[in-house]
């Protein structure tokens, strides 16, 4: 509940095309396909790591995906992912954000 | 990647990420070229990300405080379920003490250890809080750190430093001024500073409403 739609105006001046504010996004992904954080700040390694969550928030936004959606599709990347121990948390997350936003695009 | 440059900076092992890059910046060509993202769209994501977790989440917490007896009682005894009640939270919330300014007691919060801050109320830290100066004095001569920061406190006023913890972190309530009778909740709000909810500032009374 709550999430209230950021209190009223703040949320809608402020979101690029009517994309989820992070808070949302926080609790649509919490639990397996959290994003990675270090002391609350979000955890990009790379600069296309951060491209990831944009494409991601963009498209979901264009397309009317719901994060639900887009979860299952993460959290099954995030399973098929094989580990690698000399791949970083981040790194591993954000390959599997790929993978999840192809899933998606094949899907349509 | 040119395999040659990599003894510029090549601290690091071979780069397992230069595929995964391509592979992102393939996805982004595709996604314009369908005309399902602009490039411009995921810059702006990428800006409001990074400052959406801000302190008007604390702000919107303090203002309602100031103005609902209730629910000041409630964020004092448990703030974590406060101000969850506003929608706000998460993992790092899950500690949250609100220390409340009175008339004869300053609250201000540090890390001493790191850089333990109440991320879904204030945001991310500002860097003179990540600071080994700032997280060294504040303990030891927290008077004369307020003072660099233009906070001259009556010296019958008791300064309390708070350290935080990846258990416990803290959120001060700073008091409500004087001549803010009457204002909204939304008013009160945007004159809750960032640092007043630190403790190295206090609220003042400017500007909105009039």
């Amino acid at each position: 509940m709550s999430a209230q739609a950021g209190g009223g105006a703040p949320g809608a001046a402020g979101a690029p095309g009517g994309a989820a504010r992070l808070a949302e996004v926080d609790a649509a992904l919490a639990g397996r396909a959290a994003l990675p954080r270090d002391n609350g700040e979000l955890v990009f390694e790379e600069p296309w790591q951060g491209r990831a969550l944009g494409m991601g928030v963009a498209l979901l936004a264009r397309t009317g995906t719901s994060w639900a959606e887009f979860r299952r599709h993460l959290v099954a990347a995030i399973r098929r992912r094989p580990h690698d121990p000399g791949e970083s948390a981040a790194t591993a997350y954000y390959a599997a954000w790929l993978d999840a936003l192809e899933a998606l695009l094949a899907e349509r | 990647m040119n395999p040659e440059h990599d003894h510029d900076d090549g601290h690091h092992r071979p780069r397992p990420d230069s595929e995964l890059a391509l592979r992102a910046s393939a996805l982004e060509a595709l996604l314009v070229e369908k005309g399902l993202v602009s490039t411009d769209a995921i810059d702006a994501i990428i800006e409001l990300y990074e400052h959406d977790v801000g302190p008007r989440n604390g702000a919107k917490v303090v203002a309602r405080a100031w103005t609902d007896p209730a629910f000041r009682e409630r964020l004092l005894d448990d703030a974590t379920k406060a101000i969850a009640e506003l929608g706000f939270g998460g993992a790092e919330a899950d500690t949250l003490v609100a220390v409340p300014n009175t008339p004869t007691v300053h609250n201000v919060v540090v890390c001493t250890l790191c850089s333990c801050y109440p991320w879904p109320v204030l945001g991310l830290p500002p860097s003179w809080y990540k600071s080994p100066p700032y997280r060294a004095r504040m303990v030891a001569e927290p008077r004369a750190v307020l003072r660099e920061f233009g906070l001259e406190l009556p010296s019958e006023v008791e300064v309390r430093v708070w350290d935080s913890s990846a258990e416990v972190r803290y959120l001060v309530v700073p008091m409500r001024p004087a001549a803010t009778e009457g204002w909204s909740e939304d008013a009160l709000a945007a004159i809750v500073s960032r640092d007043s909810m630190i403790g190295t500032a206090v609220p003042v009374a400017a500007g909105p409403a009039e």
